[in-house]
């Protein structure tokens, strides 16, 4: 009698129809209601970190703030902002760039038929989160004040990170489950296993 | 979730307290270190698969309480600190675990474990 709320309870995943979801998991990770609204996301980013790098660039004269007075002005012209050869949010832009194409291309399968382009993405949304939170601390402790643009840039890479971070998962999960198989790790981080 | 929220608005009140209460070093860097943190912390963790980063808000808030002793706040700052600590300890205990299944979640990318 007790045996039988027990085989019940472990459901192993392959009840499931979608064959996509990976292994042991409630969802696929790389559906296109989770990864469109990251590129969408992603491309507010890139325009908006275009435009204070057109304006570090010269282009704009002037910079849009509308609450910290000279701040943004101050933060953009700063000895931090040009540590680089190039303005510090052209580097933003391209990263953002690269979020929205890298989490754009390939299909809902893709954690484990293109697990170099869901790495590629993982490690293009980290460290632009992690530079995000290190640049808003620099604002006020080093220059006193904020730069409205900066921190709504800071704020949708911070967003972008946790969805990323799934898909990333499920691919470093699917390539140790293919070595443990005894396949080559190189063939199947490009994808080329069965 | 709504623990988090909690705790990211925390992080922001950080970030603006020492321009609204008007307070100055060392309180002052303290909370615009503190402040991002706490808001960055809590919004990455509302992903049920980073829902573990709600642990580094703990030492977070217990360092917010220590901090006016061993730095030396004035009156109003250590007020403002060891309330907003008492609040970011109390979101990172009281956020939910996620039930949310991960096929083992990171700890199987770890050498001794197998994802499912």
């Amino acid at each position: 009698m007790a045996t039988v709320p027990h085989a019940h309870a472990a459901q192993p995943s392959e009840h499931r129809a979608d064959h996509d979801i990976p292994p042991g998991w409630d969802y696929n990770p790389a559906e296109w209601s989770q990864r469109i609204p990251i590129a969408a996301l992603a491309l507010v980013g890139f325009c908006v970190s275009l435009y204070l790098a057109l304006y570090q660039w010269g282009v704009f004269g002037s910079v849009w703030e509308p609450f910290f007075g000279d701040g943004s002005q101050r933060i953009l012209n700063s000895s931090v902002s040009e540590a680089l050869p190039f303005p510090d949010a052209a580097l933003g832009a391209f990263t953002y760039l690269l979020d929205a194409v890298a989490g754009l291309v390939g299909s809902r399968r893709r954690w484990r038929t293109m697990p170099w382009i869901v790495v590629l993405f993982g490690l293009a949304v980290g460290p632009l989160g992690v530079v995000s939170v290190m640049l808003t601390v620099f604002q006020p402790v080093l220059y006193d004040t904020w730069c409205t643009l900066c921190l709504a840039s800071a704020a949708i890479s911070l967003v972008m990170v946790g969805p990323a971070m799934d898909e990333f998962l499920a691919s470093l999960q699917h390539l140790k489950r293919e070595r443990a198989k005894g396949r080559s790790l190189w063939r199947a981080f490009w994808g080329l296993e069965g | 979730m709504w623990t988090l929220i909690v705790s990211a608005l925390t992080g922001l009140w950080l970030m603006a307290s020492p321009s609204i209460l008007d307070y100055g070093d060392p309180a002052r860097t303290n909370d615009w270190i503190a402040g991002p943190l706490a808001a960055s912390l809590s919004v990455i963790a509302v992903s049920s698969v980073l829902r573990g980063l709600r642990w580094v808000i703990l030492p977070l808030g217990i360092w917010q309480i220590l901090a006016p002793w061993l730095l030396g706040f004035d009156t109003t700052p250590t007020i403002n600190a060891t309330v907003t600590g008492l609040i970011l300890i109390a979101a990172a205990l009281l956020t939910r675990h996620a039930t949310t299944r991960y096929g083992g979640g990171w700890a199987s990318l770890l050498p001794d474990r197998m994802p499912d």
